[in-house]
């Protein structure tokens, strides 16, 4: 799942990197609202992390501009005010949920997983795909029960999967958002992650598509 | 804390051109208009003074003339107007009969006048003379007789020219004279018009000068006489001033409250850390975060406590929350309704309003298994009565005194501070109103009834 951090201060802009990436994002970080903006505009982001307080465009009008373009990504916003007033303006320019600083960064994570859940049309936390299972929610996999053990990558690559499953995933798709921008790209790479995961997780889960890409099955 | 950033004062002009100026154009327009007739009305004066002098010498060439029986016209004795002699001198006569020039004065030389018209009236006229000189004519036809009130009878026309020299010197030196003197009053008039603008406006220099100094410091009060037009605002200023000490008291009375409060905690933190007990240490910090929020919105509203006169409409408020909330809990597909009097208002900052609403419709919307009601109507004693119903478990019995409490939590499963129906009920306090939590009737959940002053 890739994520557009827009965020003024540093060391928070980079607690987030940390934070996110640890937890399986791939991450872009922007410092300022026009920044932001232009990478909203032109990115696949499956979610934003969105400051109000921004130099040079703030983060209500980066929103409305999002929002104007058709730009439908779930977008968190963070603000140091917590007052209603304020909730309801960002909220109503277009923003699905709403953290006030300081957070806690687990509760940030929970969130965003459970925006990026929605906007996918789904409405439980835990996806069961025969034997194995997905909780979205505490990022975790079993297989037959068993917790099994998978790198950042190989659990972005497999919830993308998850959340779009039925259709065929693009390796281009996939790249776009598995990856962060600065991130050096290799689609062979996607190859070996898959063979990965379904040595983790049984042959049956991950369908190659010839010419489309990748596929898993509807959960049940 | 933001602070306001302070407005351009977008500054057009100044009194003092403008009423310089004003003063100016109307001086000018006034003096010129007059000047122009007190120009006109004395050259008038000096042209009939010349005309009569001119009329006296055609009298007296007049007198001079008398009819020969045999020789015809003539002149019967010298004109004593020893200008008459001197060549070109610019003063002429002439007398001309039907059959041509009579006679002419000496000082005509071998010049003459323009020739009579008989038949026309005779000339009263500017015409250029001898040497291109202009000259003021002046025509009579007379009848002569030989003898008195007998035949024969002979019409002549005698005409006088003097120069308009002397006329028209004295006209450019009166024209000179008060072009001059109008001149000198307009420009006293503007000055003296620029001098009372600027003295009418010295209090509000002084006034300026004093707020510089209690802004410095040096001075507390703005302590001055001044002129009745300016005493309101210097009455406003000081009251803006008080307005500020005051707030600066309350905010330095509060800060004194929080360091008093934060202490403890970060007494106890400062142990935990040291003997690393993370929990411990966690639900210090959590403890610090809820007292900072809380001390957060007590500034706010204890700021706002002075500020009189606001209204606040809570069924605008109570939908645009409505529509905010529905996107935060998108995916539980709660349904929100929003009903009662659209008029309504209430005594409060639109802002706490909203503060306070939102936190009963959040409240609502976490417990509520699929619907929540916002209802507005007008209650007894110039209230306005706000219902927040959900469908949800619901307070058991006298759970509502500790929902109230601040920082209490009655179930630590939904995300929140715990302070959010403490807040309301603070805030509603403020302004004269009061938060109560029931059992509703419609829904079966919470019914949290929020009254505030108010009219519709």
């Amino acid at each position: 799942m890739r994520l557009l951090v827009v965020e003024d201060n540093a060391e928070l802009s980079q607690q987030l990197r940390n934070a996110l990436s640890e937890s399986g994002f791939a991450v872009d970080v922007a410092a300022d609202g026009e920044e932001g903006l232009h990478l909203g505009r032109t990115e696949p982001y499956d979610a934003v992390v969105l400051d109000l307080g921004l130099p040079r465009l703030d983060g209500l009008s980066v929103l409305r501009r999002w929002r104007a373009a058709d730009r439908a990504m779930p977008v968190i916003l963070l603000t140091a005010r917590d007052s209603w007033s304020e909730k309801v303006e960002g909220l109503n320019a277009g923003a699905d949920d709403y953290l006030a600083k300081p957070f806690i960064m687990a509760e940030l994570i929970a969130r965003l997983n459970a925006l990026i859940r929605r906007a996918n049309g789904i409405a439980k936390s835990e996806l069961e795909f025969g034997e194995v299972r997905l909780d979205t929610a505490a990022r975790a996999v079993t297989r037959q029960g068993a917790s099994v053990r998978l790198t950042a990558l190989e659990y972005g690559m497999l919830a993308y999967l998850a959340l779009n499953a039925g259709r065929p995933v693009s390796k281009t798709e996939l790249t776009e958002h598995l990856y962060a921008q600065d991130f050096d790209r290799d689609s062979n790479t996607l190859e070996v992650i898959a063979g990965r995961l379904r040595r983790k997780l049984g042959d049956g889960l991950i369908e190659t598509v010839r010419g489309q890409g990748y596929r898993m099955s509807p959960p049940r | 804390m933001n602070e306001t950033p302070a407005p351009t004062i977008r500054v057009r002009g100044s009194l003092t051109r403008r009423l310089a100026l004003l003063a100016a154009l109307w001086v000018a327009l006034g003096l010129g208009v007059t000047g122009w007739f007190v120009v006109r009305l004395a050259e008038e004066q000096i042209e009939t003074a010349a005309d009569g002098r001119m009329t006296s010498l055609l009298d007296a060439v007049v007198a001079a003339a008398a009819l020969d029986p045999t020789r015809g016209p003539i002149l019967a004795r010298a004109v004593s107007e020893p200008e008459f002699d001197r060549p070109l001198s610019g003063h002429y006569w002439q007398m001309s009969a039907a059959g041509g020039l009579v006679a002419t004065s000496r000082s005509l030389w071998d010049q003459r006048l323009p020739a009579p018209r008989p038949d026309a009236e005779p000339r009263n006229e500017d015409i250029i003379g001898p040497r291109d000189e202009p000259l003021r004519l002046l025509e009579r036809h007379v009848q002569l007789e030989a003898r008195f009130g007998a035949p024969p009878f002979q019409t002549v026309t005698i005409q006088v020219a003097v120069t308009r020299r002397d006329t028209d010197a004295e006209i450019g030196r009166l024209q000179k004279g008060l072009v001059l003197a109008f001149l000198g009053l307009g420009a006293g008039l503007v000055a003296v018009v620029a001098l009372l603008v600027v003295w009418s406006l010295s209090p509000l220099r002084r006034v300026q000068e004093e707020l510089v100094e209690v802004r410095a410091g040096t001075r507390q009060h703005v302590d001055l006489t001044v002129p009745s037009e300016v005493a309101p605002l210097v009455q406003e200023i000081e009251a803006l001033i008080g307005q500020n000490r005051a707030t600066v008291e309350r905010a330095r009375t509060h800060v004194g409250n929080l360091a008093h409060a934060l202490k403890t905690p970060i007494a106890v933190l400062r142990n935990a850390l040291e003997r690393e007990e993370i929990p411990a240490a966690r639900a210090q910090a959590a403890t610090l975060e809820r007292l900072v929020q809380h001390h957060l919105r007590r500034a706010r509203a204890g700021a706002l406590a002075g500020a009189a006169g606001e209204e606040a409409m809570p069924m605008a408020a109570a939908q645009s929350l409505a529509t905010a909330l529905r996107r935060l809990f998108s995916g539980r597909g709660i349904s929100i309704n929003v009903a009662g009097r659209d008029a309504a208002r209430t005594r409060a900052d639109p802002q706490d309003l909203t503060e306070m609403l939102g936190n009963l419709m959040e409240n609502a919307c976490k417990w509520a298994k699929s619907k929540v009601e916002c209802r507005v109507v007008p209650a007894a004693g110039g209230m306005i009565r706000i219902e927040v119903e959900d469908d949800g478990p619901g307070l058991a019995e006298g759970q509502d005194a500790a929902a109230l409490a601040r920082g209490v939590r009655l179930d630590e499963a939904a995300p929140g501070s715990g302070l959010g129906l403490a807040i309301v009920a603070d805030l509603a306090g403020l302004y004269g109103g009061t938060l109560s939590l029931n059992r509703g009737q419609r829904l079966g959940g919470m019914l949290a009834v929020l009254e505030l002053p108010g009219r519709v």
